[in-house]
């Protein structure tokens, strides 16, 4: 596929679930664009939109108006057949929890994308994947016998095992201890810096959002902010302006 | 506690429906059961109360009970002069002589008869009074002369006549084409699938009993106010001593007394297949409870957190099985009502035609479809009631949670025993030769015992076997995973497999005695049969010596000879008595002797097979005293043969038969080609030469095998037709399975869809799955079947089921059934999987 400097864009995008008086507007008219390469944290308060924003940019869910591109590709005219096709070959995914099969080994689970497609993985790619994140003498475990670090650190490897075009992370770190969390952002981190890979996460935690390049900060279903070179101190000063009651 | 119980249930509509299903699928079948033999009682009790004419007076044969039914036949007449006799007993107000014979045969105007084989094909007189015949003249009149006849009205639908056309009957006196004048029909619709044929006196005389001067019964109004018993005891004192007055009352108190026999034995028999539907309903009802208490842990940890102690947690859990299960009782009910159409379908189907009446629910069956229903479901859902109370209640606040896996060592130790058990048994079962029920009986219970052991050890093995049979679902990308599922809770696989397992177990074990029951006689058709054709009657029944006097001398045969058949009575056990041409016959049949020599057989003597010989206690050179049908004689056995399964009983010449009062009826004709002679213009010949002389078949040797199959294919199809409910309903617990399945994986799908699984193979995933399961039942269960039908066959083997034969074939597409039901059985939960929507499925709750 072409390379654009954005990987993903939204325009105009709105989501509205339900109807009459239980309306909610999970996401207001948005604009987004998810640079290429770059590790784009989106943070916001519960009920800000940024899960809902997450779901619509992945394909997951369908927008209720606007645009948004994946690559070069328009979401909103694909049927289902091409965006499960599309999630399958451009998009990794990493979730808070129930992230992988309980009947396959770690090896298994990592390579599970890959497989579905009736591919054959990539066997240097994959071993530069498994090195990274570190579970070579896990290989044969199946989840049950791994810690929730090891687990999240099994779904990383599998969202990049197909060499995505994007990641997208959703609160990857919300079930996890601090030390945990540090392997699994650690890793995200080394595979935009050593792969090019593009990256979008979910978090509320303003630590693991200072991993990223770049975060968006959503409220009320809009884009209230954005900050680069984030560190800690920075993402909570801003979370506070947005959102005081969330500090 | 129990409004919590009753309002998780109004939520759970999945839930609700899937145990209400599994219940009513097992009541029903039982009740079925119930609703279809207690109305069929009735309709037949009220077939012979109906009528019966205050004294019938019939020969009555030596060693054998009153005779019931259809009194008389050719073999058992009165002289015709009785009946003046009995006229004049004071009391009497009528006395008519009846003759009636099950050798009137009516056919379709193509030849063929129209009874199938089995059916009566009845010919009778015709008697004035209305209330001494069984049946009502209900178009047309009374038939007079030679030319005409009253048929039966379902005989003459069958046979596509009405009043005024004419009909062909194939009758002892010859084959005749009378003017059909009226149409009777008996009081109650269907009463067998056979014809009925009325002749007026003299014409049946002349047909049926080759115009003697002779009845078969006279049936006997008393006048107004006489009793029945009194009326019987005078006329007692005018008969000889061979002839019997029975009341109406007796009559219809032993015939009641012989359709309740049969149909204890009935229901007996449909209610073992019953029990095996409610076995496999029970596993059916046991996973269900397992799989929707695991669906509920939180919910009940969370009951437990608030303050609830274990024994109400058990108690919801109970409460909420009786009330389901006393709903879906009474829905089993109106299912058995189904059930019990069906059956009486099947019946019909298989050529069986029952007597019509209203349904008949007793209280008993309600009882029974409430305490089957209830009681299945509470004792199903006890252990997993148990297991749901020790829930901690810390399991609400967690993410994810599983029960702990428990230990199969209590499992393994059960299953070893159980094999222990189940080959002793067996062992012990087959050291009995002689006593084939007790041998029988021992391999049941092995069987069952087999059968608990693999359900024990299932989990053990099951998930080495899905490795196995799973191995080429790896070819699909989704297969895999499929495989895995399959394997990942061996308990509830092999709870699912189980069920179905039972079916076909039992299926396949009929599969082979059926197929080895088949070689059998054709090896013994081989093996004795000497004769190139076998000519019988076209509905098996005797015929007269014409059919002989016709063939006889048929250019191109060498030997043509026949056989009569009779019974006899020897303390008190009624045995089979062949009268043949021993010279000719020996051309025609190999009968092998172990002692003696059939050469040896003259007038007076008898051969016997050693089956005989020993039960009897019968010895070479011996007198034995017999009851023949005209009264007590002598048989001194001749020589001793060999027990083949095609010849049974005493074999006599010809005169010693005709001394013992049979009738000049032959069973069959045998023919042997003379050297050189042409099989096909023989036959032809021999076709021509039978045509005028009535209904017969010709049949070769192949031909012969076929006939015998056929019938052992129908009364083996009506058991594969009753063990398929029982196979339905486990198919039913492989739908409740992986619906529950399906439902408890619903993140795991949501993932699958997230991370590019296409709706098409997640369909894929559960369609084989749920084949996986299926054949792993099915397999298992033909297996088990093959292995202790094959037992069953040494054990059967004296009594003429010599052969074993695995019907490979027929395996197979039990095999390719289980895949294909499994199929099926997985439309909907694959359906539900696809559609499940995706972000709920992967949110976090």
């Amino acid at each position: 596929m072409e390379q654009t400097p954005t990987a993903a864009r939204a325009r105009a995008l709105t989501k509205v679930y339900g109807a009459g008086a239980a309306q909610v507007r999970a996401l207001d008219a948005v604009d987004v664009d998810v640079e290429r390469g770059r590790y784009t944290a989106v943070m916001g308060p519960s009920g800000s939109g940024k899960s809902t924003l997450m779901h619509c940019l992945a394909g997951l869910d369908s927008v209720t108006s606007g645009d948004v591109w994946l690559g070069e590709v328009e979401l909103s005219r694909l049927a289902d057949r091409e965006l499960t096709r599309l999630r399958r070959d451009a998009v990794g995914f990493v979730f808070q929890s129930f992230n992988l099969l309980p009947t396959l080994t770690a090896l298994e689970n990592i390579t599970l994308p890959i497989d579905i497609a009736g591919r054959r993985p990539d066997p240097a790619w994959l071993d530069v994947v498994i090195d990274t994140v570190g579970l070579r003498d896990r290989l044969r475990h199946r989840p049950s016998e791994l810690s929730g670090g090891q687990q999240q650190r099994v779904a990383c490897a599998r969202a990049l095992a197909s060499r995505p075009q994007i990641v997208f992370a959703d609160e990857p770190t919300g079930n996890l201890d601090s030390r945990s969390s540090a392997e699994v952002l650690g890793f995200l981190r080394r595979s935009v810096a050593e792969f090019g890979q593009t990256i979008v996460m979910v978090t509320h935690d303003p630590v693991a959002a200072a991993y990223a390049d770049r975060v968006l900060f959503l409220a009320d279903g809009q884009v209230v902010g954005e900050l680069r070179e984030p560190t800690p101190e920075r993402v909570r000063e801003r979370l506070a302006a947005t959102d005081p009651a969330s500090v | 506690m129990l409004r919590t119980s009753l309002r998780s249930l109004a939520q759970h509509r999945l839930r609700l429906a899937l145990t209400v299903v599994a219940v009513v699928a097992g009541v029903g079948f039982v009740t079925g059961t119930y609703l279809f033999t207690d109305s069929l009682q009735r309709a037949f009790d009220r077939l012979f109360d109906l009528r019966q004419p205050d004294v019938t007076v019939s020969r009555q044969l030596p060693g054998q009970a009153a005779t019931g039914g259809a009194a008389g036949g050719a073999e058992r007449t009165l002289p015709a002069a009785l009946v003046d006799r009995i006229a004049k007993v004071p009391g009497v107000a009528a006395a008519y002589g009846v003759v009636t014979d099950g050798s009137a045969t009516v056919m379709t105007a193509g030849g063929e008869p129209l009874a199938r084989l089995g059916q009566r094909t009845t010919g009778t007189s015709w008697v004035p009074n209305p209330r001494l015949r069984g049946y009502d003249l209900v178009s047309g009149r009374a038939p007079i002369g030679r030319g005409e006849v009253a048929l039966l009205a379902s005989t003459a639908a069958r046979a596509g006549v009405t009043v005024g056309g004419t009909v062909r009957v194939d009758t002892p006196g010859g084959v005749i084409e009378p003017t059909v004048v009226g149409l009777v029909e008996r009081p109650i619709a269907g009463t067998d699938g056979g014809t009925l044929v009325v002749f007026d006196l003299p014409t049946a005389r002349r047909l049926l009993l080759e115009g003697r001067a002779q009845v078969t019964s006279v049936v006997v109004a008393a006048a107004p106010g006489i009793d029945q018993q009194r009326l019987a005891d005078r006329i007692t004192d005018v008969l000889p001593p061979d002839a019997r007055a029975e009341t109406g009352r007796s009559r219809s108190a032993d015939l009641a007394a012989r359709l309740q026999d049969a149909f204890t034995f009935l229901s007996t028999f449909l209610l073992a297949f019953a029990g095996i539907a409610l076995l496999v309903a029970g596993f059916l009802i046991y996973n269900t409870f397992t799989m929707l208490v695991a669906a509920r842990t939180r919910e009940l940890a969370l009951l437990r957190a608030v303050g609830a102690s274990r024994g109400q947690v058990r108690r919801a859990v109970l409460v909420e099985a009786a009330a389901v299960g006393t709903v879906a009782a009474g829905l089993g009910l109106v299912a058995g009502i189904g059930v019990s159409g069906l059956l009486r379908r099947l019946f019909e189907a298989f050529g069986v035609d029952l007597p019509g009446g209203p349904l008949v629910v007793e209280p008993r069956t309600i009882a029974v479809a409430l305490v089957v229903g209830v009681v299945t479901t509470v004792a199903s859902a006890y252990l997993p009631a148990r297991r749901a109370a020790l829930v901690p209640p810390v399991a609400a606040m967690r993410e994810e949670l599983e029960l702990p896996a428990r230990s199969l060592r209590g499992r393994t130790l059960l299953a070893l025993l159980l094999v222990v058990a189940a080959v002793v048994l067996a062992r012990t079962g087959l050291q009995l030769v002689d006593d084939v029920e007790r041998a029988a009986a021992y391999l049941g219970g092995s069987a069952v015992c087999a059968l608990v052991a693999l359900l024990a050890g299932a989990p053990l093995v099951g998930r080495g076997a899905l490795r196995v049979l799973g191995a080429p679902l790896t070819r699909w990308p989704v297969g895999r995973l499929a495989r895995e599922n399959a394997r990942r809770n061996p308990r509830r696989t092999a709870a699912t497999a189980a069920a179905l397992a039972i079916g076909l177990a039992v299926m396949s074990a009929v599969a082979v005695i059926a197929a080895s029951t088949k070689s059998s006689v054709a090896e013994v058709v081989d093996d004795t049969v000497g004769a190139d054709f076998i000519v019988a009657s076209a509905n098996l029944r005797p015929f007269t010596p014409r059919a002989y006097e016709a063939l006889a001398g048929t250019p191109g045969t060498s030997v043509v000879t026949f056989s009569r058949a009779v019974a006899l009575t020897l303390d008190g056990t009624q045995h089979p008595v062949i009268g043949v041409e021993p010279e000719q016959f020996a051309k025609v049949f190999k009968i092998t002797m172990a002692q003696g020599s059939f050469a040896d057989l003259a007038f007076g003597g008898a051969v016997v097979d050693e089956t005989t010989a020993r039960e009897a206690h019968l010895q070479l050179g011996q007198t034995a005293h017999v009851e023949f049908l005209n009264g007590p004689g002598r048989l001194r056995i001749d020589g001793i043969y060999q027990a083949s399964g095609a010849a049974q009983g005493f074999v006599v010449t010809l005169p010693t038969l005709a001394a013992a009062g049979s009738l000049e009826r032959d069973t069959a004709i045998y023919v042997r080609l003379a050297p050189g002679a042409d099989a096909a213009t023989v036959r032809t010949a021999l076709e021509q030469r039978l045509a005028p002389v009535g209904a017969f078949q010709v049949l070769d040797r192949t031909e012969l095998k076929e006939q015998i199959d056929a019938q052992f294919d129908r009364v083996f199809g009506f058991v594969y037709a009753l063990l398929a409910l029982a196979v339905i309903v486990a198919f039913l617990g492989i739908v409740n399975t992986l619906a529950l399945s399906v439902h408890e994986r619903r993140r795991e799908i949501g993932l699958l869809r997230a991370v590019g699984t296409s709706r098409h193979q997640l369909r894929v995933m559960v369609v084989l799955e749920s084949v996986l399961v299926a054949v792993l039942g099915g397999v298992v269960g033909i297996l088990l079947g093959v292995l202790y039908g094959a037992l069953l066959q040494r054990v059967l083997a004296a009594q003429g089921v010599s052969t074993l034969s695995v019907p490979v074939a027929q395996l197979g597409w039990f095999v390719a059934v289980s895949a294909a039901g499994g199929l099926l059985a997985a439309l909907w939960p694959a359906m539900t999987a696809a559609r499940m929507n995706l972000l709920r499925a992967i949110a976090t709750e």
